[in-house]
């Protein structure tokens, strides 16, 4: 019997201890949130940008525990041609989970989630980039989340359009997201992963859900808009304007980092 | 996605008359296609259902299997969703062409399907932690004309309301472990609570006004369009912003309210037409794929 020397055979299929955690015991998501964070507050934010040093531009983000590195590369000639790529150039989106980021272990290929969430991302940017400016051209966009414990696909948006920004990829404006996770009459703010996974199953409540946003601030555009669960229709519309304000005061921090990165490389003439 | 090319004149002229309220076949803004629903059609399946909304052709076939539960949830069944497009809509979708749209329309059907209110998945448990019914929904895409999301929105509730799971029987034998039986009878079965099941809307944002039920010349000429399933009940469970452009946020609002208001009006034909064809019973005239 030929032996298959070349992999590793571990067992066909493994779950994570957790499962057999006894119910009393397990943590208890926290009803409201503990230290200095209120409900309408977004996590403090670390961004920097220009750490890849052979990408044309990239940016690290970290908001509580999550941590997203985003990296961007092109223009560069597109590899499909089509009619459309003559005027507008692409933008290719890849969004990867690490394996080890969530709590139950990813698989590197990227699943049917990962692809979707590809192509929200894609979405929320197109918007704010001058593609018209690039024709016959791809734009790659990196995003590999090294650490997921919530709104991932909210900071990414806003990492990606950071790494875009250091680029130099000519943008109308930058895309900021925000996201917010809505259980009964109460609404929290950049949910960590606790939050954001945590009352689903329990609750049988009404008014369960989670609302993405991606907005371009100084144009006032929506960009990207993604709802789950179920919820009114006006606790929809108040999620979307809580999600808004949540965007507008991230905007400072992002600036800040992409002035820095520009002072890095391009230093102001001595006096 | 099958598109088509539409000139700038061409454009000019239907976001004209969406201005006014006139769409190219005559329609108003807020106007479905003549749609026409028909279920058990397919023999093999437990529940089926095919849908023509103008152009658009979708069949959806629903198996129910027993499986074993999700650890997380041991007493609930769940749903597993594919979409095939398949090649008879358009050459584009030959070999993988198509995987794309199908990945993207399987992706947003998980979406709207998770809730604990759409669809009552306990019913669905035949013995907690070790059996559940699973049901793989199976939507194939027979002719392409815009508006898919909707079009097989609907096709999966009729089928779910078709479905007809046989009755099991769990019996314990004599070393103590639990065994199934299927009841003899076939007409012995459960049926689905398809009341909560939501509808998509999709509403395409051409010009300054929005449309529901765009077919692809409309589609050619919209930026931006938003996503909305609606229950009977007005509550939304799922919403996407789709498409390249940006939206305004005001705009959104109004796509919002229009789209459950739009929604929560299909459900109540809907269900009507579903009784009534069920109610005719064996005198129920089969019309079939070329009626």
């Amino acid at each position: 019997m030929p032996v298959d020397t070349k992999r590793i055979r571990g067992p066909e299929e493994s779950q994570s201890p957790l499962l057999f955690l006894s119910p009393d015991k397990a943590p208890k998501a926290p009803s409201s949130r503990q230290g200095v964070r209120g409900n309408g507050d977004v996590r403090p934010v670390f961004a920097r940008c220009g750490l890849v040093s052979q990408a044309k531009g990239s940016a690290y983000i970290e908001a509580g525990n999550t941590k997203i590195i985003c990296s961007v590369y092109g223009p560069k000639e597109t590899e499909r041609r089509d009619e459309t790529d003559m005027k507008t150039g692409r933008l290719v989106c890849d969004f990867r989970l690490a394996p080890f980021s969530c709590v139950k272990r990813g698989a590197w290929i990227q699943g049917s989630e990962e692809r979707d969430l590809s192509a929200t991302l894609m979405e929320s940017l197109r918007p704010g980039v001058c593609l018209h400016r690039y024709p016959r051209s791809q734009i790659d966009v990196n995003v590999m989340v090294l650490e997921n414990d919530g709104s991932v696909l909210a900071h990414a948006v806003t990492c990606a359009s950071m790494a875009l920004a250091d680029a130099g990829i000519e943008m109308y404006d930058i895309v900021l997201g925000c996201t917010l996770r809505q259980s009964g009459n109460a609404c929290l703010v950049d949910p960590s992963y606790a939050e954001e996974c945590g009352s689903w199953q329990e609750g049988y409540g009404d008014n369960q859900g989670c609302v993405t946003l991606a907005l371009l601030p100084n144009l006032n555009q929506v960009s990207g808009l993604n709802a789950d669960g179920e919820m009114r229709e006006d606790t929809l519309t108040e999620a979307m304007r809580t999600c808004m304000d949540g965007c507008h005061k991230l905007y400072p921090v992002v600036q800040q980092a992409l002035t820095r990165a520009v002072k890095k490389k391009a230093p102001p003439p001595e006096k | 996605m099958a598109a088509v090319k539409v000139c700038e004149a061409e454009k000019v002229y239907i976001m004209h008359g969406v201005r006014d309220d006139l769409r190219l076949d005559g329609r108003g803004c807020e106007d479905y296609r003549h749609m026409e629903i028909e279920t058990d059609v397919v023999s093999n399946t437990d529940g089926s259902a095919k849908i023509s909304l103008g152009h658009t052709d979708v069949l959806v076939g629903i198996k129910a299997e027993i499986g074993k539960p999700r650890p997380m949830v041991p007493d609930e069944g769940y749903l597993e969703f594919f979409v095939d497009c398949s090649a008879n809509a358009t050459p584009e979708f030959e070999g993988r062409g198509g995987e794309e749209l199908g990945v993207e329309l399987s992706n947003t059907l998980y979406k709207v399907f998770n809730n604990r209110h759409s669809l009552d998945l306990r019913s669905l448990c035949i013995c907690p932690g070790e059996n559940c019914w699973v049901l793989y929904v199976d939507v194939l895409l027979l002719q392409c004309d815009g508006n898919l999301f909707d079009a097989i929105s609907i096709a999966i509730k009729a089928a779910l309301f078709n479905t007809r799971i046989p009755k099991v029987h769990i019996s314990e034998d004599e070393e103590g472990g639990k065994e199934i039986e299927l009841s003899d009878d076939p007409f012995d079965c459960m049926r689905l609570n398809v009341e909560n099941v939501p509808c998509i809307v999709t509403l395409c944002k051409i010009g300054h006004r929005h449309v529901v039920d765009a077919t692809l010349q409309e589609k050619a000429c919209s930026v931006a369009s938003l996503l909305i399933a609606v229950t009977h009940t007005g509550m939304v469970t799922c919403v996407r912003k789709m498409g390249g452009g940006s939206l305004d946020p005001e705009s959104i609002f109004e796509m919002t309210e229009a789209g459950k208001r739009v929604g929560k009006s299909l459900h109540a034909p809907l269900m009507d037409l579903l009784q009534k064809e069920e109610s005719l019973g064996k005198k129920r005239q089969k019309v079939g794929f070329l009626g």
